[in-house]
């Protein structure tokens, strides 16, 4: 079993040990920890095929890849709303980017840049189902703005401490 | 034309490397001058997604053909809807494959793979076989650990007492924002996990406000992935970079809640 599957399922599987051993001692406890893990399951059920649908869209037309072409290839206003862009559309883990964001860094991306693709990486499109089953399309519109405006601001003070420069 | 070539070296007298994910370099050759960049292949030092680096770094330069020694399916897949021709299977020099590509040799060579595609038809059968893959592969690793975070919630139903959260989140919005932003920055993982969890707080009557601030603290800052981004991309960058979206954290999380209360009246 490799290193990363490992990693993938120790947590349910040492969740699933815990029941166990509620279950040994408190199986009423036990049981209703269950039940309460049923209902959550059966509220994201919807919410979760339709974010299998979008997962489908976004990497039939957005190949990750294509993403990256994006990144610090334009300088200014233009340079971090593609960055931004890039943010949103990103898929998979932080740490598989780390590499070509050090690459594009090294290459002349500008830290302005690379902070907005990073915290850009906080609206997802494909997770909207989700967010809004548990909150609502008002909550889950205004929190997107403030979360794009709060990137681009996070954008021109990273810029503006880290190389001591404005946008 | 601009032609990528998988190499050892960072010059035309380099062998062509073998396999197209870790070579060390990749030689970007402009056939028609043969004036070449030599650019670091960032997946050669890398252990994951090796091949997604080469594949970024290829398509980044704009390049028309890629000769290599070998290619993945999944690489050569991304490359040619991409409209990158891939020509695997290659040997020798840089300079001595170059020419060879020019003078039409590479093409009729028993084992060489080529698959260019048109941007006309990017999306056909292999694309979507190919997107839904790459779906079903990320929708699958994202489940184990949503499993274990409805159980762990599940626990958390059973056991925990109003009594018991006050005690942590006692109702001042000062702290409790604060507390949610703390929380948000240490865990780390798809931010669906962070959705749920912050679903059920919210059941439990904690404000918006410590929720929202545990929502996007808990993608825009990394303390588990800190080591990692310093490493990347600079001490100063990451801790300048952390602190500032952990502040934004609250910002927003105050923004975002005072909008709603006027708009919801």
């Amino acid at each position: 079993m490799s290193k990363s599957t490992i990693r993938m399922i120790y947590f349910p599987v040492l969740m699933i040990a815990v029941y166990g051993i509620i279950f040994a001692f408190m199986p009423d406890r036990a049981f209703l920890a269950f039940k309460s893990s049923g209902i959550i399951f059966s509220n994201i059920i919807i919410p979760l095929g339709l974010v299998f649908i979008l997962m489908i869209a976004l990497n039939l037309f957005l190949k990750p890849a294509y993403i990256a072409s994006f990144l610090g290839k334009e300088a200014g206003i233009k340079g971090i709303m593609l960055s931004m862009t890039a943010g949103i559309i990103s898929t998979g883990p932080i740490y598989a980017w780390y590499p070509m964001l050090k690459e594009l860094k090294e290459k002349g991306a500008g830290s302005s840049s690379i902070a907005v693709f990073l915290n850009s990486r906080a609206v997802k499109p494909f997770l909207l189902p989700i967010m809004i089953s548990y909150f609502g399309c008002l909550y889950v519109a205004i929190l997107t703005v403030f979360t794009i405006t709060g990137a681009l601001v996070a954008g021109y003070l990273v810029g503006a401490l880290v190389e001591k420069k404005k946008l | 034309m601009k032609i990528a070539v998988s190499a050892d070296g960072p010059d035309l007298n380099a062998k062509v490397g073998f396999r197209f994910g870790s070579s060390k370099y990749f030689i970007i050759v402009d056939q028609d001058t043969m004036d070449f960049e030599a650019v670091a292949n960032p997946g050669a030092s890398t252990y994951q997604a090796s091949g997604v680096q080469a594949v970024v770094l290829v398509i980044s330069k704009k390049v028309d053909t890629v000769l290599t020694g070998h290619c993945s399916p999944t690489a050569i897949g991304h490359l040619t809807v991409n409209g990158i021709q891939v020509l695997a299977g290659v040997d020798g020099t840089v300079a001595e494959v170059v020419e060879r590509f020019k003078k039409g040799e590479l093409q009729r060579q028993p084992g060489v793979e080529s698959t260019p595609e048109t941007s006309a038809n990017k999306i056909d059968k292999a694309a979507l076989v190919h997107a839904l893959r790459n779906s079903a592969n990320q929708f699958i690793r994202l489940l184990p650990v949503l499993t274990g975070v409805v159980l762990l919630i599940g626990l958390f139903n059973s056991f925990m007492s109003k009594e018991l959260l006050s005690s942590v989140f006692s109702g001042n919005i000062s702290t409790d924002t604060l507390f949610g932003a703390c929380l948000g920055s240490i865990f780390a993982g798809n931010p669906i996990n962070s959705y749920i969890i912050a679903g059920e707080l919210l059941a439990y009557g904690i404000s918006l406000f410590a929720v929202t601030a545990l929502i996007i603290s808990w993608v825009t800052v990394g303390l588990i992935q800190l080591p990692a981004e310093i490493t990347a991309l600079g001490r100063r960058f990451a801790l300048v970079r952390n602190t500032v979206s952990f502040a934004l954290s609250l910002v927003i999380a105050i923004f975002t809640v005072a909008v709603i209360n006027i708009i919801g009246g």
